[in-house]
C-alpha cells in the first residue's frame, strides 16, 4: 500500500460538459464548413481544424447537437437539390440528376470523413451512420420524391427497352442511376429492389413474352434458338454492364422462362422443331436446344423423352421390317447403324449425358425384345462374321463390330437363347472348318466372358479344347494305322474324325445311317484305337454332320464333289443304280426320310446339278417318297471341285424349334435350382415373393416366365422338394 | 514492409508533408518531414485528411496543437515502424492521442499498459 503510483496524468482529467455556447460555437463552425463542402468550396477548410471540433463535441458529450444539426443540413441541402433536379427537362433530367448524385455523394464521403469521430465513437444503433444519414436524406427527399422515382424509373426502362432494340445507350449513365438505388438502400438492396428490380423484371418478361411469341411464328426453330442464345448472352452482358449483380439470376430466369419453358412443347412439336432435328441429324441445332433446355426445369426431361420416343421408334420399326425378318444380317447391320447414329446424336449433342443414355439404352431394350428373332439373328450375324465376314476389316475395326455385337447382346433379356444359338453356330463353324480365324473366334468370346463370367462361355470353350485335342488323336491313329496288322488287309483312305466331348457341344439329334462297308471298318478301327488308349470312354458316331469328298466320273470329264455324309451315301447308291426312288434311297442308307430331302436337293436344285429328276417337274414341287432321280451325264461345269452346301445356310424351322426345346429344358433345370437356393436360405416363403425373388436371381440371363415358374414349384412338391402349408396354401415350405 | 517503412524515413528524399507540433503561439516549432503514402496507408484519419483535399492537403502541412513533440515523435515512429516503447512517462499521452485519431491497435495497447500499472 505504501507503494508510490508513478503513473503521471498531466492534463487529463475526466472531461467536463462544455458550456452550451462554446458547443453552439463548434457546431456552427462546423456547420459552415459542411456547407462549404455541400457548394463544393471546400479547399480552403483545415481538416484537422473540423476534425478536432467534431471530436470535442463528442468528449465533452455533445455529439447530439452534432448529429442533429448534421441531420438537419442534410435534410435542407437535399429538399433544395430536389427542386433543381425536378426541373431539368428530357434527358438533361438523367444527367443533371446523375451529376448532382455523384457530387452529393463525393460530399457525404467527406463530411463522413470530417466527422469520423462521431461516426465512430457517438452514432449507436438505431442511428444511422454518418454516411448512411446523407444517403438517406437522398432517399427520403430526392430519389423516392413523386417527382423523381416514377419518371426516373419509366425512363431507365424506356432505355433499356431501346436498347433491347438494338440502340445504342450510355451504359455508364445507366450504371450510375441504377446503383443510386442499392446505395442509398440501407439493408439487402431494399430500395433497389424496390423501386427498380421489380418493375425491370416485370418490363423484361413483358418484353421477351411478346418478342418469343412474334418470333418463334414466324422463324424455324433453329433460328428461334440461336436468337434465345444470343438474347442471353446480351442480357448477361446488361447485369455485368450496369445493374446490381445481385439482379442476375433472377433476370436470367425471367428470360429463359419467357424464352425457353414457354416454348418448350412449341420447340419440339414445331415442324422445324426438335423431331425433324433428331431426324435429319442436326447435331449442332440439337446441342443449342440441350444447352438452353439445360437452363430450365424440367427441360431436359422433355427433350430426353423426345429422343427415346424417336429412338423406340425407329428400332421398333427395324426389327419389325419383314424384309429384316428374313435377313438376319441386315437386321442387325441396321441395329449398329442405328446405335452408331443415336451415339454420335449424344456426344455431339447431349453431351453424353448419363440420363439421355440410359433412356437410349431403355429404348434399345425395349425394341430388341419385342420378338425373340434377336437372339438367333444376333448369333447369326456374329457366324457370318466369323466365316469370313472379317476377312476385309482391319483389328480396329473388327474389335469395333464385336463391341456392338456385345452392346446389342448386353440389352437381350434372354441371353441364354442367344447363347444356345452362338454355341450352335460355332459348333458348326469349328466341325465344316469354316471359321475364318481361330483368334479372332477366341476374341469374341472373350468378350462374352468378359460381359457374362466363366460359366457363360465354358461349353465355348470347351469346344475349343475339343478341337485341339481331336487333331492329336487323329495323329495318333494315324500312326497306330501304320503299324497295325489289320491295315494291310484294308484299301487306304483318308478320314478325318472329331471327338467330341458331350456336353459341351450342342446336342445334335441322334440319325443312324448305313456307312459303306470300308468306311465302317475304319471306324470301328478308330473306336478301337481312341477306347484303348483313353480307358473309360465311349464314342457315339454323329456322321449326319460330317462331310466326305467323292469324285464323280463324266463321259468326258472328271469331278470332285464335296458332300456331306448323307449326300455321299446317296451318290454312292448310284453306283449301282441307274435310277433311284427317294423311298430307295432311304432304304439303301437307312437315313430319314426327311433327312433325304434335304439332301437330296442342292443335289439337283442348285447351280451345278448332279441328279436329276425324271420325268422332270417343276422345280417348286414337294418331293414325294416316290419321286425318281438318275444321274445327270450332262453336267457341264468349268470347275474341278464342286461344293454342295449340306443345308442351307439358315437353320430350317425344326432345327430351330429344337433349339428352342434345348433352351426351355434348360431354363428348367435353372428355375429348379434358383427356387431350391431361395427357399433354402429363406425357409418359408410365400408365393409372390418367390416368384419376385426368383426373376431377380435369374434376370442377367433370361425372363422366365411367372407360368413357367409356377409350373416348377408344382414339380418341385411333387418331388418333395418344398411342400405347402397346411393353413395358408400360398406358402411354402423347404423340406430338407 | 516495416523495414521499407524505416528505410523511407532515413531516406532524405521524397519527403512530401511536413507535419508541425506547436503546443501554443510561445511554444517552439517542431517539425517531422513525412510520407504522404505511408501515413495514409497506416492511419484512417490521414488517408481521409489527403482523401478530403483540404488545406492540410494543399499546402502539404498539418499543424497539431494539442500533444507535445515527444509525443509526436513516438507515434510518428509507431506509424512508420510497428514500433512504440510505453512507459509511465507518456502512456497516458500515447492513450488519447491514438483514441483522438482512433490507432485502434495503440489504443489497446496503451491503455492494457495503463490498467497494469
Amino acid at each position: 500500500m505504501s507503494r508510490k503510483m508513478i503513473l503521471r496524468v498531466p492534463k487529463f482529467q475526466e472531461p467536463k460538459r462544455m458550456e452550451k455556447s462554446e458547443a453552439q460555437r463548434l457546431w456552427l463552425l462546423l456547420k459552415d464548413a459542411i456547407v462549404e463542402v455541400q457548394h463544393m468550396n471546400a479547399s480552403t477548410l483545415s481538416f484537422e481544424e473540423l476534425y478536432r471540433s467534431s471530436y470535442s463535441l463528442v468528449i465533452a458529450k455533445r455529439g447530439d447537437i452534432l448529429y442533429t444539426g448534421l441531420e438537419e443540413v442534410n435534410n435542407h441541402h437535399t429538399k433544395n437539390l430536389l427542386d433543381k433536379i425536378a426541373q431539368a427537362v428530357d434527358e438533361r433530367f438523367l444527367i443533371e440528376l446523375n451529376s448532382q448524385w455523384q457530387q452529393y455523394k463525393l460530399q457525404q464521403i467527406m463530411i463522413h470523413d470530417i466527422l469520423m469521430y462521431l461516426d465512430r465513437m457517438y452514432v449507436k444503433e438505431p442511428q444511422l451512420k454518418v454516411f448512411d444519414l446523407g444517403m438517406f436524406k437522398w432517399k427520403q427527399n430526392v430519389l423516392i420524391h413523386s417527382q423523381i422515382n416514377d419518371r426516373l424509373v419509366r425512363m431507365l426502362l424506356g432505355l433499356i427497352h431501346m436498347e433491347r432494340n438494338g440502340e445504342v445507350i450510355d451504359g455508364a449513365l445507366m450504371k450510375s442511376l441504377i446503383q443510386m438505388y442499392v446505395d442509398v438502400s440501407l439493408k439487402e438492396k431494399e430500395t433497389y429492389k424496390q423501386e427498380f428490380e421489380e418493375r425491370f423484371l416485370l418490363a423484361t418478361s413483358h418484353f421477351y413474352k411478346s418478342e418469343s411469341n412474334l418470333f418463334i411464328t414466324n422463324n424455324s426453330c433453329g433460328a428461334y434458338l440461336k436468337k434465345v442464345e444470343i438474347r442471353l448472352i446480351e442480357e448477361e452482358a446488361r447485369i455485368k454492364q450496369y445493374l446490381d449483380e445481385s439482379t442476375g439470376p433472377k433476370l436470367i430466369k425471367a428470360c429463359e422462362d419467357e424464352l425457353i419453358a414457354n416454348h418448350m412443347q412449341t420447340m419440339i412439336e414445331m415442324e422445324t422443331g426438335c423431331r425433324t432435328m433428331i431426324q435429319n441429324d442436326r447435331f449442332n441445332e440439337l446441342k443449342l436446344m440441350y444447352r438452353l433446355f439445360q437452363r430450365v426445369e424440367n427441360g431436359l426431361v422433355h427433350l430426353k423423352n423426345e429422343f427415346a420416343g424417336y429412338v423406340r421408334n425407329e428400332g421398333h420399326k427395324i426389327v419389325n421390317q419383314p424384309e429384316n425378318l428374313k435377313d438376319p444380317n441386315a437386321l442387325i447391320t441396321s441395329l449398329i447403324e442405328i446405335r452408331n447414329r443415336f451415339e454420335k446424336t449424344l456426344s455431339q449433342s447431349f453431351a453424353n449425358n448419363r440420363d439421355f443414355i440410359n433412356s437410349v439404352n431403355t429404348a434399345f431394350e425395349s425394341f430388341l425384345n419385342e420378338n425373340d428373332k434377336l437372339s438367333e439373328s444376333l448369333a447369326l450375324f456374329i457366324d457370318k462374321k466369323l466365316r469370313g465376314g472379317f476377312k476385309d476389316s482391319n483389328d480396329q475395326e473388327i474389335d469395333v463390330i464385336m463391341n456392338k455385337v456385345i452392346l446389342l447382346f448386353r440389352f437381350l433379356s434372354d441371353k441364354d437363347v442367344f447363347k444356345k444359338f452362338y454355341e450352335h453356330y460355332l459348333a458348326k463353324r469349328l466341325l465344316s472348318g469354316r471359321s475364318f480365324s481361330e483368334d479372332l473366334e477366341r476374341t469374341m468370346i472373350s468378350k462374352f466372358k468378359q460381359e457374362c463370367g466363366n460359366q457363360f462361355t465354358s461349353k465355348m470353350e470347351g469346344m475349343f479344347t475339343d478341337m485341339r485335342l481331336s487333331k492329336d488323336a487323329l495323329d495318333g491313329f494315324k500312326n497306330y494305322l501304320q503299324t497295325s496288322v489289320e491295315m494291310g488287309k484294308l484299301p487306304k483312305i483318308d478320314m478325318s474324325v472329331r471327338v467330341l466331348t458331350q456336353g459341351f457341344w450342342p446336342t445334335f439329334p441322334p440319325h443312324s445311317c448305313t456307312l459303306p462297308p470300308l468306311l465302317s471298318q475304319y471306324c470301328d478301327l478308330f473306336t478301337k484305337y481312341y477306347c484303348h488308349a483313353h480307358t473309360g470312354r465311349r464314342i457315339i458316331w454323329q456322321t449326319n454332320i460330317g462331310t466326305a469328298e467323292v469324285t464323280f466320273r463324266l463321259p468326258k470329264k472328271t469331278h470332285v464333289l464335296a458332300l456331306s455324309t448323307y449326300q455321299m451315301l446317296i451318290m454312292l447308291l448310284f453306283n449301282d443304280a441307274e435310277k433311284l426312288s427317294l423311298k430307295q434311297m432311304a432304304a439303301g442308307t437307312s437315313i430319314s426320310f426327311m433327312d433325304i430331302q434335304r439332301s437330296v436337293k442342292p443335289l439337283y436344285s442348285g447351280k451345278y446339278k448332279v441328279l436329276k429328276r425324271t420325268p422332270a417337274v417343276e422345280k417348286s414341287k414337294e418331293l414325294s417318297e416316290n419321286d425318281i432321280f438318275e444321274l445327270n451325264l450332262n453336267l457341264k461345269c468349268k470347275l474341278h471341285r464342286i461344293k454342295f452346301a449340306a443345308t442351307s445356310q439358315t437353320d430350317s424351322e425344326p432345327e430351330r424349334q429344337h433349339t428352342r426345346q434345348r433352351v426351355d429344358e434348360d431354363r428348367k433345370i435353372e428355375i429348379d435350382a434358383a427356387i431350391v437356393r431361395i427357399m433354402k436360405s429363406r425357409k418359408a416363403l410365400i408365393h409372390n415373393d418367390l416368384i419376385v425373388e426368383c426373376t431377380k436371381q435369374l434376370s442377367s440371363r433370361f425372363v422366365p416366365q411367372t407360368s413357367m415358374i409356377k409350373k416348377r414349384i408344382e414339380n418341385l412338391i411333387e418331388r418333395e422338394y418344398l411342400e405347402r402349408f397346411p393353413d395358408d396354401r400360398r406358402r411354402y415350405r423347404y423340406l430338407a | 514492409l516495416k523495414n521499407l517503412f524505416q528505410n523511407q524515413k532515413q531516406e532524405e528524399n521524397h519527403f512530401d508533408f511536413e507535419i508541425i507540433c506547436q503546443q501554443n503561439q510561445k511554444a517552439k516549432q517542431f517539425q517531422f518531414k513525412t510520407h504522404k503514402s505511408i501515413l495514409s496507408t497506416r492511419s484512417q484519419y490521414f488517408k481521409s485528411l489527403f482523401n478530403s483535399k483540404m488545406k492540410e492537403y494543399q499546402e502539404n502541412k498539418l499543424i497539431l496543437k494539442d500533444f507535445s513533440n515527444s509525443i509526436l515523435s513516438s507515434i510518428l515512429n509507431y506509424l512508420y515502424s510497428g514500433k512504440i516503447e510505453i512507459n509511465s512517462e507518456n502512456a497516458v499521452e500515447i492513450l488519447m492521442f491514438s483514441s483522438k485519431y482512433l490507432i485502434d491497435e495503440l489504443i489497446e495497447v496503451s491503455s492494457n499498459f495503463i490498467k497494469q500499472n
